[in-house]
């Protein structure tokens, strides 16, 4: 079969105005952590500052950058061009627009949080259409496009459960099941959205940056299965308030996960390139660490103490699992996207670099093991109530942020 | 053209693809066994068969043009069409020596 030409290259501005922008959020989110110490380590979530930091890292970083990251990817991934490229700008300042004005908001009135959030839903909505325009047009759809179309279904229910959350602080509106709406918020934001993108990508970018071939794919929709029927379990242990399904879900998770990992063990075990690079390690690495928190989060949920170790398992998810496979990937990604603007009409023609060379790879190390000690030192702060803890490891994932923040925008110098 | 003379053609030419590298794992295309099959359709013009490691490769735009311009910039050749193809697939086994040393096998 002849393959034609595919032009799905995007606009190289539509995915650097979601990663600029989202560098500059991970940032101020992490300066307002760090500012904030005293409520972080008390354990007292729920206050205006890291209530805005919280959404800020998770909205205008994590959110952003997968955005931005899909703008580039879906196209490469699922061979179809994105569908309307000026939809993807006018999306990028609507959604801009409403995180910023959603993080002020719940920094200084949280009450006047409802106008800016749905500003932001309507970003992401134009988001969700962007993205779905963009699948229905893919020939041949496949698993991935099945981890990657419940992905966004699940991100769309998390602003869905998050503006009511903040209509019921308002108005008191559904008031009686506000902690359903909450809980489910978070499960289906983080586990739901996150962790199936990042599941559907891996099995796109591991086996390309392995060099992987000759592997098989069907243990994938296993993971699928699994991990999805685990999130529908805790859903429903919400709503029913059964214990045993909500053990039962979280077991599932963790089932899922297991498969999941042992599938990119399998797919690696095929790999041709014999070294892998350190970026690409950090996000393997990341995988270890998700694996390990759902094996502690199925511990805590039998044992009956999900609830007092809710807060550090989802901060640990959030950033060892979420944020590191983000990092991973991002240290891969941009280098690749820049290269694709500046050296793509010259390959073939002139001497162009290898993508290793278009970012600093040896700021990689350092920055990754700030980042990991840095947020297990976090992570012992709120457990042990040690001030001096927190402050040391918060200033060394800020330094990490700032390093990584310039290592990334210094790719365009090249 | 005289056969021997297209044969030593086709062989620069395939020297010459040397030029386009894959810039992810900084081999060049026919070390990495992505040239299947370089022939001349006419005195002035040649069809390149090629593949890529996997079909969502995120290089595919910019290796199939890195092939097109590198063939171009021979004085011999005034026209190049290139043919991607998926089957058959690309497997380790089709890199060279030089390729394999290269990824560190």
């Amino acid at each position: 079969m002849i393959v034609k030409n595919t032009g799905s290259e995007t606009n190289i501005k539509l995915p650097f105005s979601f990663i600029f922008f989202s560098i500059l959020a991970l940032l101020i989110s992490q300066f307002l952590i760090l500012l904030n110490g005293d409520a972080f380590i008390n354990g007292h979530f729920r206050i205006p500052a890291i209530w805005s930091a919280a959404h800020l890292f998770i909205l205008g970083w994590a959110l952003m950058i997968a955005m931005g990251a899909m703008y580039q990817l879906v196209p490469v991934a699922f061979l179809t061009p994105i569908w309307n490229e000026k939809f993807g700008f006018i999306q990028f300042a609507v959604t801009t627009i409403g995180v910023v004005s959603f993080a002020i908001a719940l920094y200084i009135i949280p009450s006047k949080a409802l106008i800016p959030g749905i500003i932001m839903l309507m970003g992401i909505v134009m988001f969700l259409i962007q993205m779905g325009m963009t699948l229905r047009k893919q020939a041949k759809p496949n698993i991935l496009t099945l981890f990657v179309g419940s992905a966004l279904v699940c991100l769309f229910l998390t602003i869905i459960l998050g503006i009511s959350l903040v209509i019921s602080m308002k108005t008191g509106f559904a008031s009686n099941y506000y902690s359903i709406l909450f809980h489910s918020h978070l499960l289906l934001g983080i586990s739901g959205w996150f962790t199936l993108l990042i599941f559907g990508f891996s099995y796109k970018m591991a086996p390309m940056f392995s060099l992987s071939h000759g592997y098989e794919m069907k243990l994938a929709k296993y993971v699928y299965s699994i991990y999805v029927t685990g999130l529908l379990s805790i859903l429903l242990s919400f709503i029913f308030n059964f214990s045993w399904l909500f053990k039962c879900g979280f077991f599932l998770l963790l089932i899922g996960f297991s498969c999941f990992i042992w599938h990119i063990y399998l797919i690696l075990k095929k790999r041709v390139k014999k070294k892998l690079d350190l970026p690409f390690r950090f996000a393997l690495l990341a995988i270890i660490f998700g694996e390990m928190i759902h094996l502690l989060a199925f511990i805590a949920s039998i044992s009956n103490q999900f609830p007092s170790f809710a807060a550090p398992l989802i901060v640990a998810y959030i950033m060892l699992w979420i944020a590191f496979s983000i990092i991973g990937y991002l240290y891969k990604i941009v280098p690749f996207l820049w290269w694709t603007h500046k050296y793509s009409h010259v390959i073939g023609k002139k001497d162009v670099p290898a993508l290793k060379d278009m970012i600093n790879e040896r700021l990689a190390l350092p920055i990754f093991l700030s980042f990991i000690f840095g947020i297990l030192l976090v992570s012992m702060s709120i457990a042990l109530n040690g001030q001096m803890l927190f402050y040391i490891g918060q200033l060394l994932v800020t330094a990490a942020s700032i390093v990584f923040g310039i290592a990334i925008l210094a790719v365009i110098k090249k | 053209m005289n056969l021997k003379e297209q044969i030593a053609l086709v062989d620069k030419i395939r020297e010459h693809l040397k030029k386009v590298m894959d810039p992810e794992l900084n081999i060049n295309v026919v070390d990495l066994g992505l040239i299947y099959d370089v022939s001349l359709i006419e005195e002035n013009a040649v069809e390149i068969v090629m593949t890529l490691t996997t079909p969502g490769c995120p290089l595919h735009d910019s290796i199939i043009g890195g092939v097109k311009h590198c063939v171009l910039e021979l004085e011999e050749i005034d026209h190049a069409d290139i043919q991607l193809v998926w089957e058959p697939a690309w497997s380790p086994e089709k890199m060279t020596e030089a390729g394999l040393k290269a990824i560190g096998r």
